[in-house]
């Protein structure tokens, strides 16, 4: 393996939480870290230290901050919890239904997967409006057009709602479990991860489709970089990592990221650099030039870190501090010297 | 693991350790006990960590047990396959307890009464996060001995199956509860449906749905050996023969295959005959291969690994049961017989 693989990064800071992380979100100055069992730790991103915790019982599956680090949004198999930063007040929503994922519009509005609908919230848990019943729980969501809009993936179909319509304003059907969600920031495309071993990709202008099948396992991790024309996706050992330009991947063949048997992480680097980072089952979290080389090109990572316990959430906290959660609990913070090298 | 229709090519899986957990999957219809099983499991001195799915909702924590509900979703697959149909519900709620630092011992699915057992042990095949953590153990099957007759002779609309002659064909083990509320002759009319329709099952008496949790968890009824070897007459015995259209068919040959004809057998046979095939097992010997190469399926998907050595002692010989939908036992056992090496030269002859 080329590149420097050894972790002369300097880590920002190690800290430990009493449990396994499922989640990560890092926004202004915190760092919000999920534990299966349903614990949020709230970091300071200085330091690692915990500024507060609080507690969604039965579990815990997504977490994410506010963009302006005001409030946090945590979901789990039997409900959601919001949290408000200025007097630390929790308020659980304990729905019995199973919630896999909240996302912000921005500082006023969350999404978040609840059952079978998906619910826009107020930061103080108001519920602004939802989305009709769908063919199974959802399994994720995704704001559009500046928040205007909502992706809403279940099995079956991707369905687009907006605030004066209950019923979908577009609808992707598709036969199948859309396990995972990706939306370019140009509003371009709309791709899912299926649980049928493929990648279905739908061109929003006309509505065409495309289907990257042939992955050896379920696609349940995809993210699109900043400038919304890379994709990258898990379902193999690889990496794939697709080019959205022009008109878009049909025809092509991917890079493949070579370094981990199983991923169980990916996180584009803030910016338009194509930087990546991943994780894997076994500790390593890769750093990657993701979109250098020629497509269909097998490339190795710049740089790995052996974290120890399997690699469970990464986040970047802006491009310089990749922030690293491992199932033993361990969460960490590696600097990276500038914004233009790995 | 989970590639349709292949034969052996998964091998060096032979005396791994097996860290996976395992999971038990009960079925029946409503009032065969299945709920006074559940919270026997749940309440009885084990010492076993379980997690239980069910489809009630329960937020119930005993213990050290941990109780989830589960609302049946079934999913297809873009191909159309029904091998492909899975929970994903199942797949959902296993891959958050998968997440938890503290691992189960044991995990419990309880099925609605009118469940298609499929997609449940199609789940454990097809999804790779699944197989790699969890063991399908034992599909067990709660019946009510007072009823079962009329369950399995209820009439269905055509193309529609009869769902317990379907959780039957699916067990591993079926709990004959309620033997108390019926007479020996009802007892014994039940036992012959039952292995009519499924040759190997081991049926297990129970009143109250008290049994030894023993016999139902952690089993290894997937374990093949143990199954097959019990009573290999079972194979090829016809007299329980119903006028079912759900039977097993068992092959009992000795000698050895070819591997490639094998291949080519199975793989049709499951590709064109899958969705009548609800459960396939085998363990057979493959020419030049000093170890027994073990098999099971679901509808069209089959897992096969090579086993344990053949002893010196032992006559290699092919031991294989399916149990399906119209099922031609002559037609099955001919083609299978083409498999041997020595078809041919002189013809494979049933024991």
């Amino acid at each position: 393996m080329s590149g420097i693989t050894s972790a002369d990064l300097d880590t920002a800071w190690d800290v430990a939480v009493d449990d396994a992380p499922v989640a990560l979100s890092a926004q202004g100055d915190l760092v919000a870290v999920a534990g299966a069992e349903g614990t949020v730790w709230v970091l300071d991103i200085a330091t690692g230290a915990t500024t507060r915790a609080l507690d969604l019982p039965g579990g815990l599956l997504d977490v994410a901050l506010a963009p302006d680090a005001r409030h946090l949004a945590a979901t789990g198999p039997f409900g959601y919890a919001l949290w408000r930063r200025d007097d630390g007040l929790t308020t659980v929503s304990q729905t019995g239904a199973w919630s896999s994922r909240a996302i912000w519009a921005d500082e006023g509005r969350v999404a978040i997967a609840s059952g079978r609908r998906a619910l826009v919230l107020d930061p103080d848990g108001g519920e602004l409006w939802s989305t009709e019943t769908a063919a199974s729980t959802v399994t994720d969501v995704a704001w559009m057009r500046n928040g205007r809009r909502l992706a809403v993936a279940a099995y079956g179909a991707v369905c687009c709602y907006e605030r004066h319509s209950r019923t979908p304003v577009v609808t992707y059907p598709y036969v199948g479990s859309h396990l995972a969600l990706a939306i370019s920031s140009t509003g371009r495309w709309i791709c899912s991860g299926n649980q049928d071993a493929s990648i279905h990709i739908w061109r929003t202008r006309d509505g065409s489709e495309l289907t990257m099948s042939g992955y050896p396992e379920k696609v349940s991790r995809l993210a699109f970089d900043d400038t919304g024309t890379w994709l990258a996706a898990d379902g193999a050992p690889d990496v794939t990592v697709w080019d959205f330009s022009g008109k878009g991947p049909a025809g092509t063949a991917p890079r493949s990221l070579s370094a981990h048997e199983t991923i169980t992480a990916l996180t584009w680097r803030p910016g338009s650099a194509g930087h990546l980072a991943s994780g894997g089952e076994d500790g390593t979290i890769a750093l990657w030039h993701a979109t250098s080389g020629l497509p269909q090109a097998r490339l190795s990572p710049a740089r790995t870190l052996d974290g120890g316990g399997a690699v469970t959430a990464l986040a970047w906290a802006g491009p310089d501090l990749l922030i690293a959660a491992h199932r033993d609990g361990r969460v960490r913070a590696h600097r990276l010297p500038q914004r233009t090298r790995l | 693991m989970s590639e349709p229709t292949s034969a052996p090519q998964t091998a060096d899986a032979a005396d791994a350790e097996d860290g996976r957990v395992p999971v038990t999957v009960l079925t029946g219809f409503l009032g065969s006990g299945k709920t006074t099983l559940v919270n026997r499991i749940l309440t009885e001195q084990h010492g076993l960590r379980i997690a239980v799915i069910e489809n009630e909702f329960g937020e119930v924590g005993i213990d050290d047990a941990l109780v989830l509900d589960a609302e049946e979703e079934i999913f297809e697959m873009n191909n159309g396959c029904i091998c492909c149909t899975v929970r994903g519900d199942l797949i959902r709620i296993l891959g958050a307890l998968m997440r938890k630092r503290d691992r189960f011992d044991h995990i419990l699915i309880e099925t609605t009464g009118l469940a298609d057992p499929a997609p449940v042990a199609q789940t454990f095949f097809m999804d790779d996060e699944i197989a790699a953590q969890l063991r399908l153990d034992a599909i067990v099957t709660l019946v009510d001995a007072a009823h079962l007759l009329q369950h399995l002779d209820e009439v269905k609309p055509e193309g529609v199956e009869n769902e317990a002659v379907e959780q039957i064909a699916f067990a591993d083990r079926v709990v004959l509860n309620k033997t108390d509320l019926v007479r020996q002759e009802t007892i014994d009319e039940v036992v012959s449906r039952i292995r009519a329709v499924n040759a190997l099952v081991e049926i297990i008496p129970a009143q109250h749905a008290e049994i030894d949790l023993r016999r139902v968890l952690d089993v290894g009824a997937f374990d093949l050996d143990r199954v097959l070897k019990d009573d290999p007459a079972f194979l090829t015995e016809t007299e329980h023969q119903h006028d079912a259209t759900v039977t097993s068919v068992g092959i009992d040959v000795p000698g050895e295959l070819d591997e490639d004809r094998l291949n080519g057998w199975l793989g049709n046979l499951l590709r064109t005959k899958g969705a009548d095939i609800f459960r396939s097992k085998g363990i057979v010997a493959i020419a030049g291969e000093s170890r027994q190469y073990v098999f099971q399926g679901v509808h069209m998907l089959l897992d096969g690994e090579f086993g344990r050595d053949w002893r010196e002692d032992e006559t290699r010989r092919n031991r294989l049961v399916f149990i399906g939908r119209n099922l031609d036992r002559e037609a099955l056992e001919r083609a299978f017989a083409d498999c041997l090496t020595t078809a041919g030269t002189t013809a494979g002859t049933a024991a």
